[in-house]
């Protein structure tokens, strides 16, 4: 079990949970970060942040701060 | 049945929403600020051509129910009741096909709340390429509602949506239920939703060929772990990213592109603004030797057609810009130029989205506010309006231009250029330093509190469309003649009357005069004897510890019109006469100008090095002031940031200058 902030370039994870102490936590669901769902770090920026998800199809980019709240495994 | 419908056009951004609404409306559309806010809507009638009687009402893009921000708390609202319109009697749901389990919540959200719901399938195409489709027909049945597949380019299928509307539309009203919002709020809610979902999608989407092996490849190769036909993300996009987003690379990219752009606005722009000047200012001589030496010959040659000129010589950059702004965006690099820059603006308390409304600050903070839009948080978009006027926009051009030509040796011409980038460059720092410093005082400066994020979808590329670019950045011009136009154009009459009444000239001895010298000694009599020149000696001693006279003062406030004005003020004040030429003329004559009490040269190098820092920073746009005040919904921030700024700049002009004699640089 890992944040979704912790993986390394390149790594996949599944999606176990959303921390709702997270205030954007619900954002993150509705844009489609579900329990279940895989989910794969595609870039780090220079500065390591934001960074680019890959999400049912699509590219998403978060703040560390937020990705933070997506527990993988 | 008197009364016109009312049809709601929401769906999440990029779902093809406003291209629907394009469709229904033929463009002809009114954009009007919801009542009560700053957010903006458009409605119109549906086109003849669809024998359609109803009001069609598009609002800002929403992936769900529950709201974020203003913008999205009027996209919500206005389903279940409108100030002015009343209750909507249909919604239409726009989702996009390629990415329809994500964009299918909202559509849910809307059924579960008891709306009247058709949904609106976009972009079929992306999925076709993919050999695989959506059974609509199954999913209309699972879901209750009527769907339609919609082709916005080729306008297919936009019959079969009017025909399913109307049936709609004759159908018994519903009653949806606003406290359904509180439960949309709930994780559990919004986790069951999409497995629900999850399972339709699985059911509806189908290869369209069966037969063909590379339909069962895509289908097998989709998300192993669940069965759910998405897809992968585009392939070509993930190798390009790996190139422009690389860790390293990618900021460097970054930082040349946007340094290409910028140069590019003044290199591209420079030919078509002296064109502009040159036909305003010919325009405006040929009037007057027209209409002879007159009051409604000044009038009209120096008010209005040079007011119109200052309005016109901005266009070029505001379309260069807008054109390479539109083809950035339409590839789908901008938001990644967003990602890229988001971490070191977070840092002043700005957002990746601060950084294209700040670049376009460097061509005119007026546009530059209006796209401010594309912020959801508030505290960051009102951060981010309140420093762009500190960018330098194109119309301290031509200060910096005079000042830097004034401050040159005649044999060193190439250090104009290498001074112009420096005081850019200062100008960027500067601004940060200003930012930073207000983020920190943000608590009681910006009454906004809310919590800072970044979430943003990184579109597939796609090559730009070129007539969509060439449209956006039409309307992004019209935008900002029909907003800045009018003030300028005003506040250059005014400005003219002061430098022109009470049109007092004193006799003069004419005997050995041209016509010519005439006229020039009247203007400049005029000038001297006018209310801008009773002004000019009031502010005086604001002026004086400047080292600086009441000739300066005038120019500074006629540059409140449009910064650029302070050079033909000046040139008019200092009793220019070479019409050929004026900058060298004017600059000659600035070496030579006293201060009248003290006798001392009046332009030194510490003065126009003064002068260039107050125009870094002083809030001298009118215009400005107005845009901020109705984007930002009061007078609060446009009145702190003309204090701030032109106090700061007051000050700092103060400093500079007598540091610099402090050391004997006069």
């Amino acid at each position: 079990m890992k944040k979704a902030s912790e993986l390394n370039f390149g790594e996949k994870g599944i999606i176990k949970d959303i921390n709702t102490l997270n205030p954007s936590h619900r954002r993150i669901i509705e844009i489609g970060f579900t329990p279940g769902q895989e989910i794969e770090l595609v870039n780090t920026s220079l500065f390591n942040d934001p960074l680019t998800f890959s999400l049912r199809g699509t590219l998403i980019a978060l703040r560390k701060i937020q990705a933070d709240c997506i527990i993988v495994n | 049945m008197s009364e016109i419908p009312l049809i709601n056009l929401v769906g999440p951004p990029n779902s093809g929403k406003t291209t629907l609404f394009n469709i229904f409306s033929g463009k002809h559309f009114k954009t009007v600020n919801y009542p009560g806010s700053t957010v903006e809507y458009s409605s119109s009638d549906f086109l003849d051509k669809f024998n359609l009687k109803a009001k069609i009402f598009d609002s800002p893009g929403i992936i769900s129910l529950n709201a974020n921000s203003p913008d999205e708390e009027v996209a919500v609202e206005s389903l279940f009741y409108q100030p002015n319109n009343g209750i909507p009697d249909l919604i239409l749901v726009t989702a996009d096909s390629s990415q329809i389990t994500r964009h299918l919540l909202l559509t849910q959200q809307l059924i579960d709340a008891g709306f009247k719901v058709i949904l609106v399938l976009t972009m079929n195409d992306i999925l076709n390429r993919k050999n695989l489709r959506v059974n609509s027909g199954l999913l209309s049945e699972i879901l209750g509602i009527a769907v339609v597949k919609v082709n916005g380019r080729t306008e297919e299928g936009i019959e079969d949506l009017i025909t399913t509307i109307k049936d709609n539309l004759k159908k018994p009203k519903r009653n949806p239920d606003h406290s359904s919002l509180a439960k949309f709020r709930k994780k559990e809610y919004i986790i069951d939703t999409f497995e629900k979902i999850e399972k339709i999608v699985s059911k509806v989407i189908e290869p369209i060929n069966p037969d063909i092996q590379n339909a069962n490849n895509q289908l097998s190769i989709l998300n192993p772990t669940l069965k759910e036909p998405s897809q992968q993300p585009d392939a070509l996009t993930l190798k390009i990213d790996k190139i422009l987003l690389h860790k390293y690379f990618g900021f460097i990219i970054f930082l040349l592109m946007m340094g290409a752009i910028f140069t590019s606005i003044f290199w591209l722009a420079a030919p078509l603004m002296d064109l502009v000047d040159t036909l305003f200012s010919s325009l405006a001589s040929y009037s007057s030797e027209l209409l002879g030496n007159n009051w409604y010959s000044d009038l009209i040659s120096d008010g209005i057609i040079s007011g119109t000129g200052a309005v016109l010589i901005f266009l070029p950059q505001i379309l260069i810009l807008f054109l390479i702004l539109g083809l950035l965006e339409d590839t789908g690099y901008l938001a990644r130029g967003a990602m890229l820059i988001d971490k070191p603006l977070s840092k002043i308390g700005l957002n990746g989205k601060s950084f294209v409304p700040m670049l376009s600050g460097f061509a005119c903070a007026i546009p530059a506010i209006l796209s401010t839009r594309t912020i959801s948080n508030r505290r960051e978009r009102l951060l981010t309006i309140f420093i762009i006027p500190l960018m330098s926009c194109s119309a301290r051009l031509p200060v910096y231009v005079l000042l830097i030509a004034y401050l040159m040796p005649p044999d060193k011409p190439w250090l104009g250029g290498f001074l112009l980038s420096f005081v850019y460059l200062v100008s960027i720092i500067l601004s940060i330093i200003v930012a930073y410093v207000i983020n920190k005082f943000n608590k009681s400066l910006i009454k906004a509190q809310d919590d800072s994020s970044f979430i943003l979808e990184l579109p597939t590329y796609k090559l730009p469309k070129l007539k969509v670019v060439l449209r956006n950045s039409y309307e992004n011009s019209k935008e900002y003649i029909l907003r800045a136009g009018p003030i300028i154009l005003i506040l250059s009459l005014i400005i003219w009357s002061l430098t022109y009444l009470p049109n007092n000239v004193p006799e003069f001895d004419k005997t050995g005069l041209t016509e010519e010298e005439v006229l020039q000694i009247e203007k400049s009599e005029r000038i001297s004897n006018s209310y801008a020149a009773k002004i000019g000696t009031f502010i005086e001693p604001i002026m004086q510890p400047l080292g600086l006279d009441w000739r300066v003062g005038v120019s500074l406030i006629a540059a409140f019109a449009a910064r650029e004005v302070f050079v033909s003020s000046m040139a008019l004040i200092f009793k220019v006469t070479d019409e050929e030429n004026i900058q060298s003329s004017l600059i000659s004559a600035m070496r030579n100008a006293k201060i009248e009490s003290t006798g001392e040269p009046l332009f030194t190098i510490s003065t126009s090095i003064g002068l260039i820092f107050f125009f870094i920073f002083a809030l001298q746009c009118i215009s400005t002031l107005a845009v901020s005040r109705k984007e930002t919904g009061s007078w609060r921030i446009p009145l702190l940031q003309l204090i701030i700024f032109t106090s700061t700049a007051y000050i700092f002009t103060f400093f500079i200058i007598n540091i610099l004699k402090s050391f004997g640089i006069n």
